[in-house]
C-alpha cells in the first residue's frame, strides 16, 4: 500500500541530502571568508573602543570616544578624508573617461591599435611599488628628474612636482591613472566589440551623428560596465596607499595624507594611538558601504542589463 | 517617386568578388524580391541601397541621381534589419522617434506620426517599454514602425520575417502586402524563401552567386525561368530534370503531371512508374515515382488516390514540357525556331514506354 509518510522521510532525506553537500562545497571559501574577513572586521570594531598599542592593544576602554576624537580633536584625519574625497573624484571622473575614449580609439581596427593595446595596458602588469618608484623618479626635482629635464631642455624653468603641496597630489593621480587605465579601457573595450555593429547602420541610417550615435548608443550599452567601473574605482581609490607611502609619504605637509596612510600612521608608527586607527579604519569601512549603497539605490536603475 | 538602378555595380570584400557587373532596375511602386540561396549577395545588394556598404565600383541611382557616396542618413531610404537591429536600451517610443529626432522633426508632427504608425502596426500600449520585455513579433513590429515612421521612398527589408515562427510569418506577409498597397511606395525584400518570393513580390530578381539569373513578375518566373537553376528553385517539390539527349535536358513540373492507370490521350511524355513514397499533405498529396529505369520523379496530385507499390502511368503533355541545354540554360521555341523544338518534343515523346 502507498505509505505517505514513507514517500515524505524519503524526500526530506534527499532535500538534506542536497543542503549538506551543497554547503560542504562552499565551505573552504566560507571558512576563509570568515578567516581572513569578518573575525578582522569583528576584531577591528572591537580595537576601536580601545586605547592602546599593537602590543597591548586594549590597554583602557574609551568607548565612542575614539571617533568624537578623530572628528574633533586629531588634527589630520579631517584633512585626510578630504585628501581621499578629492583624490577619488579626480581618478574616478578621469579614469572613466579616459578608458572610454580609449577603448573607443582603440576598438578601430587598425594595425597600430594591436600595439597599442598591449602597450596601454602593460602597466597593469607591474606591481604598483614599481610604479611608483619609477615615477618618483620621473618626478624628481634632482638633476635625474625626467620631467624637469625635458622642461629645462625646453628652456622652461624646473617645477618642483612632488615636493610642493599644489602638485603633490595631482602627480600621485597621474600616476594611479596612467597604472590603470590600461586595464579599465580592455573592459571597456570588451563591451564595445559586443554591441552588435547593425545597430550604428541602423542609427546611420535614421541620420543619427556620431556623437549622437555615442551618448545615446554606446554610453547607454556600456552601463553596466560603467557602473562596475564605478564602484571598483571608487572603493579602490578610498583605499590608495601604496603608491602615496612610495611616492610622497602622506607629504610635503600633510597635503597627500589619505586614508589609509593616516591609518598606517597612527597604527604603527605613533604610540598608543592603535585603537583611534581602528576607529578611522570603521569610518573607512561605513563611507565605502555607504557609496556602495547609495551607487546601487540611484545608478542601478539606469543601467541597461541584457 | 522611388526607382533605384544599378549601373555597373562591384563589390569586394578584400580579394573576395561578391558581385560583379551587374546591371538592375527596380522599378518605382514595385514590391520587388530578391531572392536567391544564401550567400548569393543579396543583403550585400540591400546594404548598397541602404548606403551602409558602399559598392567598390559602379554606380547606384535613385530617380537618376546618383547615390553611390551619398551617407545613409541622406537617403530616403528605411530598412528592416534581418535581427531588427532596435536599439536595445531604449523604449519602443524612443526607438520609433530616434531618426524623427535626428531629423529635428517638431513634437507634434513627431506624435502624430508615431501614433498613427503605432496603431497600425499594433505597437500603442508596448510604447514605453523596452524592447527586451517584447515578444520576437512584438520586436519585428517596431522594426517596422521605425521604418514607416521616416515616410520614405524606397522600403528595404532583409529576411524581415525569418525569425518568426511559421504561423506568424503567414500573417506578417499578408500585412505587409497589405501596407504595401497602402502606402505605394517601393519595396525592397530580400529573402532566400521563394514560397515568401512568390506570394509577396511583384518584381522577383533571382540571384545566384552574386549574378541576377531572371527579372520578372512571379508568373513570368514560374511559368518561363530562364534555367535549370530558377526552374528548380521556385516550386516546391522542384522542377523535375531528366537527361533528354547527350547534350540536352528536359523537364516537368511535378504539378503538371497527370497520374493515371492508362495512357491519356494527348499527352507527350508518358512513362510507367511504381509510387515509392506517399506523402499526404492534406490539400494535396506528393509521391515519388520510381521508373523502369531507375529514375524517380515527384508528382504533386490534389485528389489521393494511390498508394504506394501502386502501378501508374505518368503523363506530360507538351506545353508542360522544359528544354534545357548542356549549361542548364532555357531552349525557348522562339529562339530555336518550330522545327527544331518540334525535334526537342519529338525527343522527348520518343522516351516514351506507354
Ligand atoms: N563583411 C564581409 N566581409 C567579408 N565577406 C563578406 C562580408 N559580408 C558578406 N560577405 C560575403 O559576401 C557574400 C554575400 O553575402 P550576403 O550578401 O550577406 O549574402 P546573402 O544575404 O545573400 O545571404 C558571402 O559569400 C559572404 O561571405
Ligand atoms: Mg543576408
Amino acid at each position: 500500500m502507498y505509505n505517505k509518510n514513507a514517500e515524505r522521510r524519503r524526500v526530506l532525506k534527499r532535500e538534506w541530502k542536497n543542503w549538506a553537500l551543497s554547503y560542504a562545497m562552499i565551505l573552504p571559501a566560507m571558512v576563509f571568508f570568515g578567516l581572513f574577513c569578518i573575525y578582522p572586521l569583528c576584531n577591528l570594531f572591537h580595537l576601536s573602543l580601545f586605547r592602546g598599542n599593537v602590543r597591548n592593544p586594549y590597554k583602557s576602554f574609551r568607548g565612542i570616544q575614539n571617533f568624537v576624537d578623530l572628528f574633533t580633536k586629531n588634527p589630520d584625519f579631517v584633512p585626510a578624508l578630504k585628501h581621499t574625497a578629492y583624490y577619488t573624484a579626480v581618478v574616478l571622473v578621469l579614469l572613466i573617461s579616459l578608458s572610454v575614449l580609449c577603448a573607443v580609439w582603440l576598438s578601430k581596427d587598425r594595425k597600430l591599435n594591436h600595439f597599442a593595446q598591449s602597450a596601454i595596458f602593460s602597466p597593469h602588469l607591474v606591481a604598483s611599488i614599481s610604479c611608483a618608484f619609477v615615477w618618483s623618479w620621473m618626478f624628481s626635482s634632482e638633476i635625474y628628474g625626467l620631467f624637469n629635464t625635458i622642461l629645462n631642455a625646453i628652456g622652461l624653468k624646473s617645477v618642483r612636482w612632488l615636493d610642493q603641496p599644489s602638485t603633490a597630489m595631482n602627480c600621485v593621480i597621474v600616476m594611479n591613472v596612467w597604472k590603470n587605465i590600461g586595464y579599465y579601457s580592455l573592459i571597456i573595450m570588451s563591451a564595445l566589440k559586443a554591441i552588435p555593429t547593425e545597430i550604428y547602420e541602423a542609427a546611420d541610417l535614421d541620420s543619427a551623428s556620431p556623437i549622437r550615435q555615442f551618448f545615446q548608443i554606446t554610453l547607454p550599452m556600456l552601463s553596466p560596465q560603467l557602473f562596475f567601473l564605478l564602484i571598483t574605482i571608487t572603493t579602490g581609490s578610498f583605499m590608495v596607499f601604496d603608491s602615496i607611502r612610495v611616492m610622497t609619504n602622506g607629504g610635503p605637509g600633510n597635503s597627500t595624507q589619505v586614508l589609509c596612510t593616516w591609518i598606517y600612521e597612527y597604527a604603527f608608527l605613533n604610540n598608543n594611538s592603535l585603537g583611534l586607527a581602528s576607529a578611522g579604519g570603521v569610518v573607512l569601512l561605513l563611507i565605502l558601504v555607504l557609496i556602495t549603497i547609495l551607487d546601487f539605490r540611484g545608478l542601478e536603475r539606469k543601467v541597461h542589463y541584457q | 517617386m522611388g526607382e533605384i538602378v544599378f549601373h555597373q555595380v562591384e563589390k569586394s570584400f578584400g580579394s573576395n568578388k561578391v558581385i560583379e557587373n551587374l546591371d538592375l532596375t527596380i522599378r518605382d511602386g514595385t514590391f520587388t524580391v530578391l531572392v536567391g540561396a544564401s550567400g548569393c549577395g543579396k543583403t550585400t545588394l540591400l546594404r548598397m541601397i541602404a548606403g551602409i556598404g558602399p559598392a567598390t565600383s559602379g554606380q547606384v541611382l535613385m530617380d537618376g541621381k546618383d547615390i553611390t557616396d551619398l551617407e545613409p542618413g541622406k537617403r530616403d531610404v528605411a530598412m528592416v534589419f534581418q535581427n531588427y537591429a532596435i536599439y536595445p536600451t531604449m523604449t519602443v517610443r524612443e526607438n520609433i522617434e530616434f531618426g524623427l529626432k535626428n531629423k529635428h522633426i517638431p513634437k507634434e508632427v513627431r506624435d502624430k506620426r508615431i501614433q498613427e504608425v503605432c496603431a497600425s502596426v499594433g505597437l500603442t500600449e508596448y510604447l514605453d517599454r523596452k524592447p527586451n520585455t517584447l515578444s520576437g513579433g512584438q520586436r519585428q513590429r517596431i522594426a517596422l514602425a521605425r521604418a514607416m515612421v521616416k515616410e520614405p521612398k524606397v522600403f528595404l527589408m532583409d529576411e524581415p520575417l525569418s525569425n518568426l515562427d511559421a504561423k506568424l510569418r503567414v500573417q506578417m506577409r499578408v500585412e505587409l502586402i497589405h501596407l504595401h498597397k497602402q502606402l505605394k511606395t517601393t519595396f525592397v525584400y530580400v529573402t532566400h524563401d521563394q514560397v515568401e518570393a512568390m506570394s509577396m513580390a511583384d518584381d522577383i530578381v533571382i540571384m545566384d552567386k552574386g549574378k541576377i539569373l531572371q527579372q520578372g513578375t512571379p508568373e513570368q518566373i514560374y511559368h518561363d525561368p530562364n534555367n535549370t537553376y530558377i526552374a528548380q528553385f521556385i516550386g516546391s517539390p522542384a522542377m523535375n530534370v531528366l537527361p533528354l539527349d547527350a547534350e540536352n535536358r528536359f523537364g516537368f513540373r511535378p504539378e503538371a503531371v497527370q497520374l493515371t492507370r492508362e495512357k491519356v490521350d494527348g499527352a507527350r511524355y508518358c512513362r510507367k512508374g511504381v509510387i515509392q513514397v506517399r506523402e499526404m499533405l492534406g490539400s494535396e498529396t506528393l509521391y515519388q515515382v520510381a521508373f523502369a529505369d531507375g529514375q524517380t520523379v515527384s508528382v504533386k496530385m490534389l485528389n489521393d488516390q494511390y498508394r504506394s507499390g501502386d502501378h501508374v502511368v505518368l503523363n506530360v503533355g507538351d506545353n508542360q514540357l522544359y528544354f534545357f541545354d548542356r549549361d542548364g540554360q532555357r531552349i525557348r521555341r522562339a529562339a530555336v525556331g518550330d522545327a527544331q523544338y518540334a525535334a526537342l518534343l519529338q525527343t522527348a515523346g520518343g522516351m516514351s514506354d506507354v
